[in-house]
C-alpha cells in the first residue's frame, strides 16, 4: 500500500513540475498580436489597380474594420517634435487617430490612421490588425455623412530601424489609406520593434 | 492619463506625462494647414441669428473642392449656400448623417483668386444664417505637405504581459511537485524505501 502511495506521490510530483514549468514558461508569449505573412506583402512591381472615383476632401470621424471587430472614433493627429507621426493617448483603448495635415480619406492620395496595439492595461483598437488579409474591407465615416470603403491590398511588418518612410507616407496619384500600429517583434528593453502597416485603396462609398 | 509610447516598454516617465498633458491640450485645435475652421462672426445680422458654417479644407487652391457643414439649421436641417464670393455662385446644403448636420459642397473656380471669401448658409426655416471663411492661396498648401516619417509608437507591450491567472496556475503546481518530492525524499531518508 505504501508502495503505491509512494508510486503515486512520484507520479503526481513529477506531472506538477512538468506543468508548472510550461506554464511559467508560456504565461508571458500567451497574448502577442497576431503579425502578416509573407503572403500579404505588397508586390514587388505595384501594378496599380483602379480605384474607385475618389471623394471630394471631408474630414473623417470613424473607422471600421468588420472583419477584426474594429469601430473606433477618430482624432485628429499631428506630428511629434522629432517629426514621426504622434498618437491618439493611450489610456483609451478603442480610439485610433488620423494625420490632419495630410490627406483625408477617400481623397485622392495617401491618408493616414494610426492607433494603438495595447496599452499597460493589455490589447487596444489595433491589436488584431496584423490579422487582415488582402480583400478586407475598411471603412471610414467622414464629417459629409458618406462611408469611405477601402479593400485592403497587403498588409507589412516593418522595423523601425529600417523604415521605408516614401512607401507609407509618400504621395499617391489615387485615393488611399494606410493603417498603422505597432509590431514586428517585442523585447522588454527596447518594446516593439516595428509597425504593422496595412495598405488599401478606395473601391466605393456610400452614405452613412 | 497614461500615455505610453512603444519604444520604452512601459516606463511611463514624468516626461511623458508632461508630454501628454501637452498634446492634450493641443489636440482639439484644429485650424492651421487645412484644417476644420469654425469662424464664429459675432456681428450678427439685423433679424437674422448668426451660426457657424466649418468649412473643409479652410485653405484651397482654385479649381479645388471644399466641404461645409453646420448645425445652425437642426436636425434635418434644408439650407442654401452662398459662395458667389469666392465665385463658386449658389450650392445646396442637405441634412446628412452626422450628427444631424446640413452639409454642402463646392468646387473653387480655377479664376478664383487668392483671397479670403465669406461662404454663407441661409438656412430653408427660422431664418437662421451660418458664415465661415474660405481662403484660397496660389499655392498648392494641400498637396504640398509635411510627410510623418519613421515608425509609430502605438504599443507598449501590455497584452504581452504575465497572465495573472497562468502565472499563479504554475506557481501552484510547482509547489506541489515541490511538496510532493520532499516528502519522497524524507522517506527515502528514513530507510522507508521507495
Amino acid at each position: 500500500m505504501r508502495k503505491v502511495n509512494n508510486v503515486a506521490i512520484a507520479a503526481v510530483s513529477t506531472v506538477a513540475l512538468g506543468a508548472g514549468a510550461w506554464l511559467l514558461h508560456g504565461a508571458g508569449v500567451t497574448h502577442a498580436p497576431p503579425q502578416p505573412t509573407a503572403a500579404e506583402g505588397l508586390p514587388d512591381a505595384s501594378g496599380h489597380q483602379l480605384s474607385a472615383p475618389a471623394l471630394p476632401p471631408s474630414p473623417p470621424t470613424r473607422i471600421r474594420i468588420p472583419v477584426i471587430r474594429v469601430d473606433a472614433p477618430l482624432m485628429g493627429l499631428g506630428l511629434t517634435p522629432s517629426g514621426s507621426l504622434d498618437v491618439p493617448p493611450a489610456a483609451d483603448k478603442n480610439l485610433a487617430g488620423w494625420y490632419e495635415r495630410g490627406t483625408t480619406p477617400g481623397e485622392t492620395g495617401t491618408a493616414i490612421i494610426a492607433g494603438h496595439v495595447d496599452n499597460t492595461e493589455g490589447p487596444a483598437v489595433f491589436y488584431h490588425l496584423g490579422a487582415l488579409k488582402k480583400g478586407h474591407t475598411i471603412e471610414v465615416d467622414r464629417r459629409d455623412g458618406s462611408v469611405a470603403v477601402f479593400t485592403v491590398d497587403a498588409v507589412e511588418v516593418y522595423q523601425a530601424k529600417n523604415f521605408p518612410d516614401q512607401k507609407v507616407y509618400g504621395a499617391a496619384s489615387r485615393p488611399e489609406l494606410r493603417v498603422i500600429t505597432c509590431g514586428g517583434g517585442y523585447s522588454k528593453a527596447t518594446g516593439y520593434q516595428g509597425n504593422v502597416v496595412v495598405f488599401a485603396h478606395l473601391t466605393g462609398h456610400r452614405p452613412l | 492619463m497614461r500615455r505610453t509610447v512603444c519604444p520604452t516598454a512601459g516606463a511611463v516617465t514624468g516626461a511623458a506625462l508632461a508630454v501628454a498633458a501637452a498634446v492634450g491640450l493641443a489636440a482639439p485645435a484644429h485650424g492651421a494647414d487645412g484644417g476644420p475652421a469654425a469662424v464664429r462672426l459675432p456681428r450678427a445680422e439685423a433679424g437674422a441669428v448668426t451660426g457657424t458654417l466649418d468649412v473643409y479644407p479652410s485653405s484651397v487652391v482654385p479649381g479645388g473642392q471644399v466641404s461645409v457643414n453646420t448645425k445652425a439649421c437642426g436636425e434635418k436641417g434644408v439650407a442654401a449656400g452662398d459662395a458667389s464670393a469666392v465665385g463658386a455662385g449658389q450650392f445646396p446644403l442637405a441634412p446628412s448623417a452626422h450628427e444631424g448636420e446640413a452639409i454642402g459642397q463646392f468646387r473653387v473656380p480655377e479664376s478664383a483668386q487668392p483671397g479670403t471669401y465669406e461662404i454663407v448658409a441661409q438656412c430653408a426655416e427660422g431664418g437662421r444664417r451660418a458664415k465661415g471663411d474660405l481662403v484660397v492661396t496660389l499655392t498648392a498648401a494641400q498637396h504640398d505637405r509635411v510627410q510623418p516619417h519613421g515608425s509609430v509608437k502605438t504599443g507598449v507591450g501590455g497584452a504581452l504581459g504575465t497572465d495573472p491567472v497562468r502565472t499563479a496556475a504554475g506557481v501552484a503546481a510547482l509547489a506541489v511537485a515541490a511538496a510532493g518530492g520532499t516528502w519522497l525524499l524524507h522517506r527515502r531518508a528514513r530507510g522507508d524505501g521507495i
